[in-house]
């Protein structure tokens, strides 16, 4: 059936891809991580388990840099906790700091209430300014999506 | 986990994948920009202040492909160009192609910008302070600098925060040197360029999160066959290194650059065009800014930045056998101002700058206002 598909639909070298996604996601949940999908708003949400136990959600989009996209994985806990920022592909010449470990790793543990502001709660990297800025404002939004998907009970 | 959940759980990420990026990785082309208009008055008599819109340059990039994009700069200089009159220029800023083979290895052709100091790949108004860029990175490093050449740029592979650049571009020609602009007219930025003397620039720079370090260097000749200078492909070779430091944190913000430009021969080169050009061209700035809204307005994603950058160079540090050297060219410039970021892509800048040299000649003092924006 995959290669049924994939004969149908162009998959491009740079897509993140499934192997991405997953990898990324049992990297954070481990490897015995379920994955359903589920509709909030239209938008497609990971859903993620183990058993019977809710592990979190997670979301992947792409934020426009200089000039590029930049593809990014936002996952959190049931309480909307940040559990990590992944950054799945990163296009451009300059600024491809934002996926380090180092810069990423000040988002976890953020509540749905945190800034998520550069300068403030995140520090900035010089010279990957415009970065950055992108995928903190993605990060943001997609925390701002889960808190509304959550109150309007879409997240279960 | 089985294997048919693998494939049952690709099947379900697939549309995800195809759906949500597909539309990103077709070609597509992207527009951006910045500009910058300044008010400076200038202390003394008969120099009325003046405005000009000092910068409006368009950026224009093109993916081709996954792997395969083009970006470019068209930049207009004081807002006109006329014919007979020496202000105002419309030029090309940058344009190359880049080759993405993997993280570690992007191939670079075209117009490309020298990865020296600080200022010369990252000009945009918003990220430097002060309205003008510094003076340093007029007479020592070149700025904006741009030669015709290949190279490769990329990540250090298994050492996370190394970057490296590596161009061959073509030579600087020596003709155009002087004594207080150094190297400056000897770039030939695109245009005819002679390829007599290749020559060899690069950078090595370690990123962390309010950390970039950096060392550059441009090694090359500059006699471009020109009979009394040789033609030799190291003929009259200029000799660059360059160390770079930005730090960031706790709303301060600290930078510095230091450079050391080395011109064999500048004996000769001065017989031949009659100039005052140094064997030895040295100095750097520090500058230290803090965002005053950090204690007054901490919730405020504004940022309001006291700055002071204090520049310390010599454009004739060493002069060959026949060059006296001029005191007034070993400068002291101080500058303090604030930056004014409603947002971090606008900058509205204001600054006082204490003009000084050695030899105390010509000293004067200027104030600017700026206004720039980049997206």
């Amino acid at each position: 059936m995959l290669l049924a598909l994939a004969g149908v639909m162009p998959v491009r070298a740079q897509d993140p891809g499934p192997a991405k996604v997953t990898a990324s996601v049992r990297r954070l949940f481990g490897a015995g991580v379920r994955i359903d999908s589920l509709h909030a708003d239209s938008a497609l949400v990971l859903r993620l388990a183990r058993n019977d136990s809710l592990l979190g959600f997670a979301r992947v989009g792409n934020v426009r840099g200089k000039d590029q996209p930049i593809t990014w994985l936002v996952a959190v806990d049931p309480s909307l906790r940040l559990r990590d920022v992944d950054i799945l592909v990163y296009r451009e010449p300059y600024g491809g700091e934002v996926a380090y470990e180092a810069w990423r790793r000040q988002f976890r543990g953020k509540g749905p209430d945190a800034p998520l502001a550069v300068g403030r709660d995140i520090q900035g990297i010089s010279g990957a300014t415009i970065s950055v800025n992108a995928v903190t404002l993605a990060v943001r939004r997609t925390m701002a999506d889960f808190a509304v998907w959550r109150a309007k009970g879409l997240l279960r | 986990m089985s294997l048919n959940r693998v494939a049952a759980l690709s099947f379900l990420l697939l549309p995800l994948s195809l759906s949500s990026l597909a539309a990103q990785s077709d070609a597509a082309t992207t527009l951006g920009g910045y500009g910058e208009v300044h008010y400076v008055n200038a202390s003394g008599p008969g120099t009325p202040g003046q405005a000009t819109l000092r910068r409006f340059v368009l950026y224009v990039a093109h993916s081709f492909s996954d792997r395969i994009s083009m970006r470019s700069e068209v930049e207009i200089e004081d807002a006109r160009v006329e014919a007979g009159s020496p202000a105002g220029e419309v030029a090309i800023e940058q344009l190359y192609l880049d080759y993405r083979l993997s993280p570690a290895l992007t191939l670079r052709g075209g117009l490309l910008l020298p990865p020296v100091g600080i200022v010369n790949e990252t000009h945009e108004p918003p990220t430097f302070n002060g309205v003008e860029r510094p003076d340093f990175d007029h007479d020592v490093i070149p700025t904006t600098w741009r030669e015709i050449g290949v190279g490769a740029a990329g990540a250090v592979p298994g050492l996370q925060g190394l970057n490296y650049r590596l161009y061959l571009v073509n030579g600087l020609v020596a003709a155009g040197f002087s004594g207080d602009e150094g190297i400056r007219e000897g770039r030939q930025e695109g245009q005819d360029a002679v390829f007599a003397n290749p020559s060899l620039t690069g950078r090595l720079e370690y990123v962390r999160p309010g950390v970039r370090v950096g060392g550059s260097f441009w090694y090359g000749g500059s006699a471009a066959q020109d009979p009394p200078l040789g033609d030799g492909t190291f003929d009259n070779a200029v000799g660059l290194v360059s160390a770079d430091a930005r730090l960031e944190g706790g709303g301060f913000a600290l930078r510095g650059v230091f450079a050391t430009v080395h011109i064999a021969d500048a004996d000769r080169i001065n017989a031949a065009y009659g100039g005052q050009v140094a064997s030895r061209i040295t100095g750097g700035y520090v500058e230290g800014a803090y965002n005053l809204l950090r204690p007054l307005a901490p919730h405020s994603a504004q940022a309001l930045s006291a700055f002071v950058r204090h520049e310390r160079y010599d454009t004739q540090a060493e002069v060959p056998a026949g060059v006296t050297r001029d005191d007034a060219l070993a400068r002291r410039y101080t500058t303090i101002g604030l930056t004014y970021k409603p947002i971090w892509n606008i900058a509205v800048k204001g600054d006082y700058q204490l003009r000084r040299n050695r030899a105390h000649a010509g000293e004067d003092e200027v104030f600017r206002l700026g206004l720039g924006y980049q997206f």
